[in-house]
């Protein structure tokens, strides 16, 4: 059993003593190092709640996450600040970028704020402004760009730490399908080049299909799981569907 | 390299703000000027070396108490900018906090673009300051009608008090948000944006009924408010009207929300469908400021108004008041006023002097009719059946309150030595036959003497037959007490064989002007007991003079020099007017640009209503109409509620002002002026307001609607 990152019987509550919603319900699950993991699931079945947690956006109720040896349900405040810069990357539907930065410095904010040396964080922001094609953009700002350019631009954000972990929720929500698809296409290859681990939450079939394993959630809980394994993306992308026809399909994400 | 990035941030950061938030710094900037140039009035006063002791610091005290109320609002508008700004930024902020900064960080961050902001608001405002205070002090001179000489110079303590002012409610302000920041939560500021407004409709049926019971309230304010006699009424009625002002925008947002689930039928009108939603929603959101921000209009109009009134007086009024280069009373009616005639010989050049006496008969005849018919005093000297109130005015006749309004007996001038006055100050001279007498009286009051020759009974030189009323004349001619006060009866000089001299007068005619400081050699000569200082001490506003039925402004002294008192008159009325329009202003000002940055900041929340609107088929151009009406209706709900509630208080308070001082300006022309002044204000602010919301509204035309959905 892989111990990179360890999901173990979380439980997220909301509401009183009278009325409680259990939005997770006792989940466990490992992410091993270079995957490429999906979680799907119908409106409120609990993956946006997961993701945030395993994002420290929100506390657990109860249970343990570990990233390695750390226990993040433990850290105080300003130990999470320094591990979400130091650990994690995050790429959501609408982007995220701040507008008074170009898209270059918006890359460069999230390695200054690791105080690296400027020659490396240069070298390392070139290199990821090639790697997603965005080279010839990063002197404009976010508003004179496309949204697949801002997205692929928040990735490159995202990844410029090599992060231990890659958060997506619905990274392609706003992406018309060729964007979305140039997209999916450099997650895999970030995942394949630079090892990269990712999870991604997301209700579309087709982005899911580029996972490489997938996590059913429904009610709070984790109710099937899909491996790509050596499959064709086209017969996983089958696989899927088959799943969600199970569940009735899923409509829309929920928030 | 982390500095130098975050550097660029807060830089670029404030230079999205001042576009976004022009008004408020514009507002800022103004406020820092006035605060500089008033605030130098404290400091470096060129005038005040003119005056006698008595106003020295005067105006200081004045501007010192305006800038204590102005600071109280501008850290108030301060305040609810940084918030203001703080909850529109919680999805950038949200971001930082993702990517890792700490909270600390953060606030730094954001209190470093604050102070940019202040700052640059700071310098452009204080060099604005600097020259606004030239005009200042130009305008000031010249109303004391003296010549100023430009010096353009910073001053180093006025400079200090206007950055401790403006520096202290910035750190309040950005202290409070300190706080703010360490309760952050990650998830609820990345969510903010993507909530739709939370529009709490509750008992919208009940509230409603806060609107027609506030009208009401207001419609009771206009009947009963110049009948309101204690001062215990009054306070209950301002308090009534401070909670009606609170509730009035609670009650009308629910009346029209109301009449759109009842499905009124303007609602099926056009766009008024949008329009009314839209208006209730932001004023449900907004009541509370909305009440505040009628509140500032109506101490602005309040300010502004009796502004106006004291600086008409001091144009029209004032200078009639002193129609004589010099002149001095004395109780002692065998004064040869040699003392003072050497003093003025020594000081200045002499045309001629002119001693006389006033006269009486010692009855209190004419005293008793203008007791019991000047406006001035209402009923307070007549019974219930209309005869005269006897002991009351024995009472004040007598002067035991020592308030000094009249000469305990009527007061008399010989025809000669009248004609003498008249020729001096360039009237005509008047004949009277032998049982003839004439009424001179204060202008202000020649309406309403008018009857007074039927009515008043003035016996002849015998004694034992009556003189008959040859006319009322008007002119100035110096009854504050000297001739007479408020009015003195002139009558054939046989007349005054029955008579005894009550006081006696000096004028003096110079040739030129008076010198600085000569109206103080004259008082030095009064005995001790009799200086002005000891009489106010003793709390004799007047001593032995009395000044008549003038109240609001009154200019009593033994010993006049016109060309020393009326600058000093109206330096003082200056110290007045200069604090309330320095209020009036920045209270329009602060309030028009909270109005301003709500709809301005909001038009990125519109753009997407608008494209939705668009969508649905509006045209361009009803858009702009949609804008302008939107804009419209906001601007002019507190405004039109302002005026509706100052104007009452205005025009009973200019109606009195009228009575007591006699200005010649109809009842609402100070409230009138007043208005258009400060909608000059308003509609420059409103202008820009629509400038602006428009340009942000339709940007979407341009860079697409996705880039509004992803702006912080």
């Amino acid at each position: 059993m892989s111990d990179y990152i360890r999901i173990c019987e979380v439980e997220k509550y909301y509401g009183s003593a009278s009325n409680v919603t259990r939005a997770v319900d006792r989940v466990s699950f490992q992410v091993d190092k270079g995957e490429f993991v999906g979680v799907m699931g119908p409106s409120g079945s609990g993956k946006t709640t997961l993701l945030n947690m395993l994002a420290t956006i929100d506390r657990v109720t109860a249970g343990h996450i570990y990233y390695e040896s750390t226990d993040i349900t433990e850290l105080s405040e300003d130990a999470l600040s320094d591990f979400r810069r130091d650990n994690l990357g995050f790429v959501f539907q609408e982007y995220n970028l701040l507008d008074t930065l170009t898209i270059e410095e918006n890359i460069v904010l999230a390695l200054t704020l690791q105080e690296k040396p400027k020659q490396e964080i240069v070298a390392a922001s070139g290199q990821i402004l090639k790697l997603l094609q965005i080279e010839d953009i990063r002197d404009k700002f976010p508003y004179q760009v496309s949204g697949g350019q801002k997205q692929r631009c928040a990735c490159a954000r995202a990844m410029v730490n090599r992060p231990r972990l890659l958060l997506a929720d619905e990274p392609t929500g706003a992406l018309d399908s060729r964007s979305a698809q140039i997209l999916l296409e450099t997650f895999t290859d970030l995942n394949r080049r630079m090892e990269a681990t990712i999870l991604m939450v997301t209700h579309d079939a087709f982005s899911a299909s580029y996972c490489s394993r997938i996590l059913f959630l429904q009610d709070g809980k984790i109710f099937h799981e899909l491996v790509r394994g050596e499959k064709s993306r086209r017969v996983f992308l089958q696989e899927i569907l088959d799943v969600l026809s199970l569940t009735g399909g899923v409509l829309s994400d929920d928030r | 390299m982390t500095d130098k990035i975050m550097k660029k941030l807060s830089f670029r950061n404030m230079k999205r703000s001042t576009k976004d938030y022009l008004v408020y710094m514009l507002t800022m900037t103004l406020v820092v000027a006035l605060l500089y140039a008033f605030g130098s009035l404290i400091f470096r006063n060129g005038l005040e070396q003119y005056f006698s002791m008595k106003l020295q610091g005067l105006m200081g005290v004045m501007i010192g108490l305006a800038t204590f109320f102005i600071m109280l609002i501008v850290s108030w508008l301060i305040n609810y900018m940084v918030k203001f700004m703080l909850e529109r930024r919680s999805a950038e902020f949200g971001i930082y906090l993702l990517l890792g900064m700490k909270k600390r960080t953060i606030a730094g961050l954001y209190i470093r673009e604050n102070f940019l902001l202040g700052g640059v608001s700071f310098l452009i405002g204080t060099a604005a300051g600097i020259l606004l205070q030239q005009v200042l002090m130009a305008v000031m001179f010249s109303m004391v009608q003296m010549e100023y000489r430009l010096s353009i110079a910073p001053d180093g303590r006025t400079m200090l008090m206007a950055a401790v002012c403006f520096g202290g409610c910035y750190l309040l302000a950005l202290f409070r948000c300190k706080r703010k920041f360490k309760r952050m939560n990650i998830q609820a500021l990345m969510n903010a944006k993507r909530r739709n407004e939370e529009i709490r409709e509750k008992y919208e049926y009940g509230k409603q009924f806060l609107f027609p019971l506030s009208v009401f309230f207001i419609f009771l304010f206009w009947k009963m408010f110049g009948r309101l006699s204690s001062t215990q009424q009054v306070m209950y009625f301002l308090i009534g009207l401070v909670v009606t002002i609170y509730l009035f925008y609670l009650g009308l947002s629910a009346f029209i929300i109301c009449y759109v689930r009842k499905g009124g039928a303007a609602v099926y009108k056009g766009q008024n469908l949008f329009l009314l939603r839209q208006f209730a929603s932001k004023m449900r959101t907004m009541q509370f400021t909305m009440g505040t921000l009628t509140s500032l209009f109506t101490l602005a109009l309040l300010g502004a108004s009796f502004a106006l009134m004291f600086s008409d007086y001091e144009n029209s009024v004032l200078d009639g008041k002193f129609p004589f280069d010099v002149q001095i009373y004395s109780k002692n009616t065998d004064d040869d006023f040699a003392e003072e005639k050497r003093v003025i010989e020594e000081n200045a050049a002499v045309s001629s002097f002119y001693s006389y006496h006033i006269y009486t008969d010692e009855e209190n005849t004419v005293n008793t009719w203008m007791l019991t018919h000047l406006q001035a005093w209402g009923a307070m000297f007549r019974n219930g059946d209309g005869t005269p109130d006897e002991a009351a005015i024995e009472r004040v006749l007598r002067d035991e309150s020592g308030d000094g309004t009249y000469y305990t007996y009527d007061t008399y001038m010989g025809l000669t030595d009248y004609n003498h006055l008249r020729e001096l100050l360039g009237y005509e001279k008047v004949g009277l036959g032998r049982s003839q007498y004439l009424m001179q009286i204060k202008p202000r009051l020649e309406r309403e003497v008018r009857k007074i020759g039927e009515e008043l009974r003035i016996k002849d030189a015998s004694g034992r037959g009556f003189l008959s009323c040859a006319g009322i004349l008007a002119e100035p001619f110096s009854q504050d007490g000297h001739n007479g006060a408020d009015y003195v009866v002139v009558v054939p000089d046989e007349v005054l064989g029955r008579m005894r001299p009550y006081y006696a007068e000096l004028v003096a005619d110079l040739d030129g002007q008076a010198p600085f400081g000569l109206q103080e050699k004259l008082e030095a000569l009064l005995p001790a007991g009799e200086s002005e200082e000891a009489l106010y001490a003793e709390g004799h506003v007047a001593g032995d003079i009395c000044c008549g039925s003038d109240t609001i402004i009154n200019v009593v002294e033994l010993n006049l020099v016109r060309d020393n008192q009326l600058p000093e008159v109206k330096y003082m009325l200056a110290t007045m007017i200069i604090p309330l329009f320095y209020i009036g202003l920045v209270f329009v000002c602060v309030a028009v640009t909270v109005l301003a940055v709500q709809q301005v900041s909001d038009a990125a929340k519109y753009q997407y209503r608008y494209e939705v609107l668009s969508r649905l088929g509006l045209s361009r151009a009803a858009m702009e109409r949609l804008i302008f009406k939107q804009l419209a209706a906001w601007y002019l709900c507190p405004a039109l509620l302002a005026v509706v509630i100052s104007g009452r208080m205005i025009l009973f308070a200019s109606d009195r002002f009228i009575m007591m001082t006699g200005v010649p300006t109809s009842v609402g022309g100070f409230f009138g002026k007043s208005v258009a002044l400060f909608l000059g204000i308003y509609l420059v602010y409103f202008v820009v307001t629509y400038v602006e919301f428009r340009r942000n509204a339709f940007v979407t035309a341009q860079t697409g609607s996705l880039h509004l959905l992803q702006r912080p």
